[in-house]
């Protein structure tokens, strides 16, 4: 195709424009005061997100993967350290900034689900694309479009307490991936499912990742895990270990 | 590779072997390529393994050799005992014993018992090691979508499972030594 674009060609990017750097976290520390204790939730933490990598955080209970996730979306602020999401440091970020930049570019999928118990599952899923201005109808449209595309288009009308654990799931994760998010992050997204089921969510953040997303993925499931192209173990809040697909493997 | 294993090795190659011959007559090139192809290549099979299993087989009357086909090659048929165990074979529960000792239980163990080993050091070694193998075998899955994968899914999923249950105990090992360790400082780490 010829380009009639007149506008002068943009410098070249030093990186592979679907491996750009999508979140990076410089010696992170969460540190939450409690009267005169201090908990220690993350201590100098450090990743980098490429676009279309899946990042896989495991780590017993309290080693502080979800605060990991939080702070890369910036719903939690580091005590140190610095955290940078598509290029903006969101240290520095005013909070309306940072607000527009977690509904247009990250999806979350909670621990907890957070689906809204009086919408139904089409209108929790349309809910973050209604909030960036999206017009209802568009909105909608798209987010039949991502139901269908995890199987649960027939349950769009019904409401969250007329689902199962397993399809509340499953909404969840379409309300995390509707519209252009550049970050997927996902905290325990499989919890309610049996394996196939939990497998075919796996397909769904890979296949998401394949297509150029950044996605962080906790879970504690190393079945799960085995999907991602690299395993970062956390205890007591740092990074004890990683494991990288495709590096020689000691057996 | 220690005998049990090898012997059970053996055995499925055997009974695998019989398994395809209990659908009609082979030769041994298709026996080789029809095993790898249901299980996946995860165990690859050199002719001679199957020419030797053969012999074997029919030294102990469950197969029997036939005409040769135009390139000289011997095909196989099953006889009425080797159907009766295939029968066996498939109706039968694998027991514990019959599969490999478990070399890294037995690792561990030792890890635990022998003085200035850095146990935690060889559960987190072993686990990163695991996790590798687990992320190959889950990208070899990704590989397979048609119906007709269904075989070697199934066995993927089978390694897959193993790694998992492995994966687990891992963090199960290193949860008990570090309460250990919390509780008995005085004993070794
Ligand atoms: N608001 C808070 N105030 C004080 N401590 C907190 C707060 N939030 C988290 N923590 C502590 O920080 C640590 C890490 O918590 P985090 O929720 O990140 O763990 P996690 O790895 O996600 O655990 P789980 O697997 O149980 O979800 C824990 O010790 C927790 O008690
Ligand atoms: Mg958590």
């Amino acid at each position: 195709m010829i380009d009639r674009d007149p506008s002068p060609v943009p410098p070249v990017a030093e990186e592979d424009p679907g491996r750009a750097l999508v979140v990076e976290l410089a010696d992170v520390s969460r540190v939450h005061v409690e009267g005169t204790q201090f908990v220690v939730a993350l201590k100098e933490v450090s990743l980098k997100v490429s676009a279309g990598e899946l990042i896989a955080v495991m780590g017993p209970s309290g080693s502080g993967k979800s605060t990991l996730l939080n702070i890369a979306g910036g719903l939690d602020r580091a005590t140190s350290g610095g955290v940078m999401v598509e290029g903006e440091l969101l240290n520095v970020l005013l909070p309306s900034r940072l607000a527009a930049l977690r509904r247009r570019r990250v999806g979350y999928v909670f621990q907890d689900l957070n689906l809204i118990p009086s919408l139904t599952a089409v209108e929790n899923v349309m809910l973050p694309r209604e909030l960036d201005g999206v017009r209802t109808a568009k909105a909608r449209q798209e987010a039949l479009a991502v139901l269908g595309e995890i199987g649960v288009a027939d349950l769009a009308e019904r409401f969250p307490d007329e689902l199962s654990g397993g399809q509340r799931q499953r909404v969840a994760i379409a309300r995390a991936l509707v519209g252009e998010r550049r970050l997927i992050l996902a905290d325990e997204p499989t919890g309610a499912l049996d394996t196939a089921t939990g497998d075919d969510i796996l397909r769904l953040l890979r296949a998401r990742a394949d297509a150029g997303a950044a996605v962080i993925l906790v879970t504690h499931e190393p079945r799960y895990a085995g999907w991602a192209d690299r395993v970062v173990f956390l205890r007591d809040g740092q990074i004890v270990d990683s494991a990288t697909a495709g590096l020689a493997s000691a057996r | 590779m220690n005998t049990e294993y090898a012997y059970s090795v053996f055995m499925s190659i055997r009974h695998g072997l019989l398994a395809l011959l209990s659908q009609g007559s082979r030769h041994g090139y298709q026996l080789r390529a029809e095993f790898e192809a249901s299980t996946g290549a995860t165990w690859p099979l050199n002719i001679g393994q199957v020419y030797t299993t053969l012999a074997r087989m029919e030294r102990d009357g469950l197969v029997a050799p036939g005409e040769q086909d135009e390139q000289g090659r011997i095909v196989y048929s099953i006889t009425p005992d080797g159907a009766t165990e295939v029968g066996r074979w498939f109706a039968t529960p694998i027991t514990q014993t019959e599969r490999p000792r478990d070399e890294l239980a037995i690792k561990l163990a030792m890890a635990v018992t022998t003085q200035d080993v850095d146990v935690a050091g060889v559960v987190q070694a072993q686990r990163t090691a695991t996790m590798r193998t687990l992320q190959e075998l889950t990208r070899s899955k990704r590989g397979l979508d048609s119906p007709l994968d269904t075989a070697q899914t199934l066995i993927l999923d089978s390694k897959i499972f193993q790694a998992e249950a492995e994966l687990r105990w891992l963090d199960h090992c290193e949860a008990v030594l570090s309460r250990r360790s919390l509780q008995h400082p005085q004993e070794k780490q």
